[in-house]
């Protein structure tokens, strides 16, 4: 139990995803075989004591709404408090996209004013990455930041959509640099912020006010040396969704033993929508190497090097190699693929042969027949 | 709140028959199938009919059947109205209070339970069996009939009829007699062990029953001859499909295999959406295969870890079977560990039981007389380069090297 309430920002569609958020917002993207990206961050919300988390979504956002449900799957469907989901209503006139983070909280000021927790943890549901968010909070109240924020040293996202900071030797922010031409500095933000109930509305109402709605440019950079602003480090895996190439690279990652004991540490697991499938069948011919293959999947044909979600069929004597199936996917006898992405319920007819590559992986439209 | 029906399950057995699988867990919770415990059949069938009221009858190692139970979500029976409730045996002012003496016993200790809900019927199931089957059309039969008790039975063949309690019935499916296996039986029609009753009849019958010294208060041994006796409309509603005692130690390792038939008429298909069979299922990544998996014909579940060959076998949420392992014929319950160049052939290991490197558990088929299927109980080691033969039973850690 702590004394952290839990936002997550599930409004931003990702154009450079194409296909794969056609249908959906990026926080509902499936990653891992049976996850969806939000899955990882509520999830590391709710390892960490948060009983009370709103979700902020303002478009596609159908696919998240049957994704989450009550909650139930994270224990937040609780009497007292557990998870809202907080669609635009109080942005109906101005109408349009949020054009930034903290228009999306002004979005829900009621809500925001509400909360019952002192601190607040802000984050987006698009990134992967198993986070103790306990120990985030810990370093905020023992260093007294203003602002804590979640930084990786390991870069991961393309520089014109990541922001950037430096540190000094206190770990306390000294610049932040907003979406550059070229990563200079050393540090990656996941933007992931902890801060009071008391400041957090303190910067909306100014915010809204003064009609700033970035948090990084319109609040945090003004700021550096009236707010004490630090870094808390985190050293372990972090993927982030920027591009299709990325998205294939990134699930690839999982294939890596390593990164696998780091982002489902079991000590921290990341939760998701149970569906009650059955176990895998793998056929009589079945062959299934260096993959990760989910429940509920009818495995008879050749899979190497691929990720493949519930419920996918494989037909005997179809080949999939390095490529990513999602939900529903069923390949018949005979079809060959490879650096291939399937979206949900995807069908890939008898003898068909599909291949992208590596840097260009081709990815097939939800509920499309090749 | 009155409900038409309540489902009384019966899941205190120890199930001694079974007992290096239920040293620590009552039978019902022993893992089926891969992603199930037994008791997910006779739950999920009771939602899947429309049945939300459930009593969940406890007494022999009831923990972690409790704990796999909660609230019922995963079948979504944890509700305002009704629900699954757990009904262990409980004291009373004035007698001691008892433990459950037969089957009959325990629903009669908790009429008090049943009064609640002042059904119109009760359903009266067991967990020891797997089978889909829709007991609103057995209940719907009860009604029509106007019968007091209707038995579901199976068509067995004569041979196995000797091992089962067989009805006696005539054309129109009205039982006239009941023999409890029976030497040279009558008929081939036997009792799968799940009744309906009509509420007011069973509540007299418990009663007088209870205050019959000479009954072992049980279902097929007392309370069906007395309704017998006293001439009480008894019929038969025929089921037809896969049901499955998993009573024996045979038997368990029997059902898991036919799991390997998915869409099959002889197995249960748990793929069919129309009739889903519900889990609590634990937070698992996917499976992963190694450079070196070889898997064939076989159930692999979430968290699984393979790197080595699996082939006409289930496993369970994270089993390991590291490179150079082989898994035939064998059924490998959560958290099993075979590791590199072990072998585990037609054998039940249980849960986090751990096979070193260079073991060799069971054996194919052969003609001595002593071969059968091998178990290792949960929590055990089998050490390295250690032999587990056919048919052994083991509660222990076998030491490296060594056989038994």
């Amino acid at each position: 139990m702590n004394d952290l309430h839990g936002i997550l920002l599930a409004c931003r569609s990702d154009a450079n995803l194409g296909e794969l958020t056609r249908h959906r917002n990026t926080c509902s993207l499936p990653f891992g075989g049976r996850y969806r990206l939000m899955d990882f961050m509520l999830s590391n919300y709710v390892n960490a004591g948060i009983t009370d988390v709103g979700i902020i979504v303002h478009q596609s956002y159908q696919s998240l709404l049957d994704h989450v449900g009550s909650g139930k799957d994270w224990d937040l469907s609780r009497k007292h408090g557990g998870l809202r989901i907080l669609p635009p209503f109080g942005y109906a006139e101005r109408g349009g996209d949020y054009r930034g983070d903290m228009d999306a909280l002004h979005g829900v000021s009621d809500y925001l004013r509400n909360i019952r927790q002192e601190y607040v943890i802000l984050a987006w549901g698009d990134t992967a990455v198993n986070l103790p968010v306990a120990q985030v909070l810990q370093q905020h109240l023992e260093t007294g930041a203003d602002v804590t924020m979640v930084c990786t040293p390991t870069l991961k996202g393309a520089p014109r959509f990541s922001e950037y900071v430096e540190v000094d030797e206190t770990g306390r922010v000294t610049d932040l640099s907003v979406h550059p031409v070229m990563a200079s500095q050393a540090l990656e933000s996941l933007e992931v912020y902890i801060l009071s109930k008391k400041l957090l509305m303190e910067l909306v109402n100014y915010c809204s006010a003064h009609d700033i709605y970035h948090f990084s440019r319109g609040v945090l950079q003004p700021r550096l040396k009236t707010l004490k602003l630090m870094s808390y480090i985190h050293n372990g895996y972090v993927a982030r969704f920027q591009s299709v190439s990325g998205y294939f690279e990134r699930s690839m990652d999982l294939l890596d033993p390593k990164v696998r004991d780091d982002l489902f540490n079991p000590q921290r697991p990341i939760r998701t929508k149970d569906q009650s499938n059955p176990s895998t069948y793998y056929g009589p011919d079945a062959r299934s190497t260096y993959s990760l293959v989910a429940d509920g999947c009818m495995i008879e044909g050749e899979v190497e090097n691929c990720i493949i979600s519930r419920g996918v069929v494989v037909e005997k004597g179809a080949k999939v190699a390095n490529s990513v199936l999602m939900q529903g996917t069923v390949i018949k006898s005979g079809a060959s693929l490879a650096y291939v992405i399937t979206d949900k319920d995807v069908t890939v007819n008898q003898n068909r042969m599909l291949m992208g590559h590596l840097t260009y992986p081709l990815a097939i439209t939800k509920g499309a027949t090749v | 709140m009155k409900k038409e029906v309540v489902a009384m399950l019966l899941a205190g057995g120890q199930g001694s028959r079974l007992y290096a699988l239920t040293s620590h867990v009552a039978k019902p919770a022993v893992p089926f199938g891969g992603k199930y415990r037994i008791i997910d059949f006779p739950l999920s069938n009771c939602v899947n009919s429309g049945i939300d009221t459930v009593g969940v009858l406890t007494q022999y190692r009831p923990l972690e059947l409790n704990s796999y139970i909660g609230s019922g979500q995963p079948w979504d029976l944890d509700r305002w109205d009704g629900g699954v409730h757990i009904l262990p045996p409980y004291m009373r002012e004035g007698d001691q209070g008892t433990w459950y003496k037969g089957t009959a016993n325990a629903i009669y200790q908790n009429i008090g339970f049943l009064d609640m809900y002042d059904p119109e019927y009760v359903v009266i199931l067991s967990g020891d069996h797997i089978y889909k089957m829709n007991y609103a059309d057995m209940v719907e039969q009860h009604k029509k009939t106007n019968a007091a008790c209707t038995i579901s039975v199976l068509e067995v063949t004569l041979e196995e009829a000797t091992r089962f309690g067989i009805m006696n019935a005539d054309e129109n499916g009205r039982v006239y007699e009941f023999e409890e296996k029976p030497k040279h039986p009558k008929s081939t029609l036997a009792s799968m062990g799940i009744y309906v009753f009509t509420w007011s009849k069973l509540r007299q019958y418990l009663i007088d029953d209870e205050a019959d010294p000479n009954s072992s208060n049980d279902f097929g041994k007392n309370i069906i001859p007395k309704m017998l006796d006293a001439g009480e409309t008894l019929m038969t509603y025929r089921f037809q499909g896969y049901w499955k005692d998993v009573g024996t130690i045979d038997s368990p390792w029997d059902a898991n295999m036919d799991m390997l038939a998915p869409g099959n008429e002889n197995g249960i298909n748990p793929y069919d959406t129309s009739w889903p069979i519900y889990a609590r299922t634990p937070i698992r990544p996917p499976h992963v295969t190694g450079v070196n998996a070889c898997i064939s014909h076989s159930l692999v579940t979430g968290g699984c870890q393979v790197d080595g060959t699996v082939e006409n076998s289930v496993l369970f949420h994270s089993v390991t079977v590291e490179e150079g392992a082989g898994v035939h014929y064998s059924i490998l319950m959560p958290g099993a560990v075979v590791k590199k160049g072990a072998q585990v052939s037609y054998s039940i290991v249980a849960e986090g039981a751990v096979i070193e490197a260079g073991a060799k558990v069971g054996a194919p088929p052969s003609e001595d007389p002593d071969w059968g299927i091998a178990v290792v109980a949960s929590g055990v080691t089998v050490g390295e380069n250690a032999q587990v033969k056919p048919k052994a039973m083991i509660r222990e850690d076998v030491k490296g090297g060594e056989q038994a």
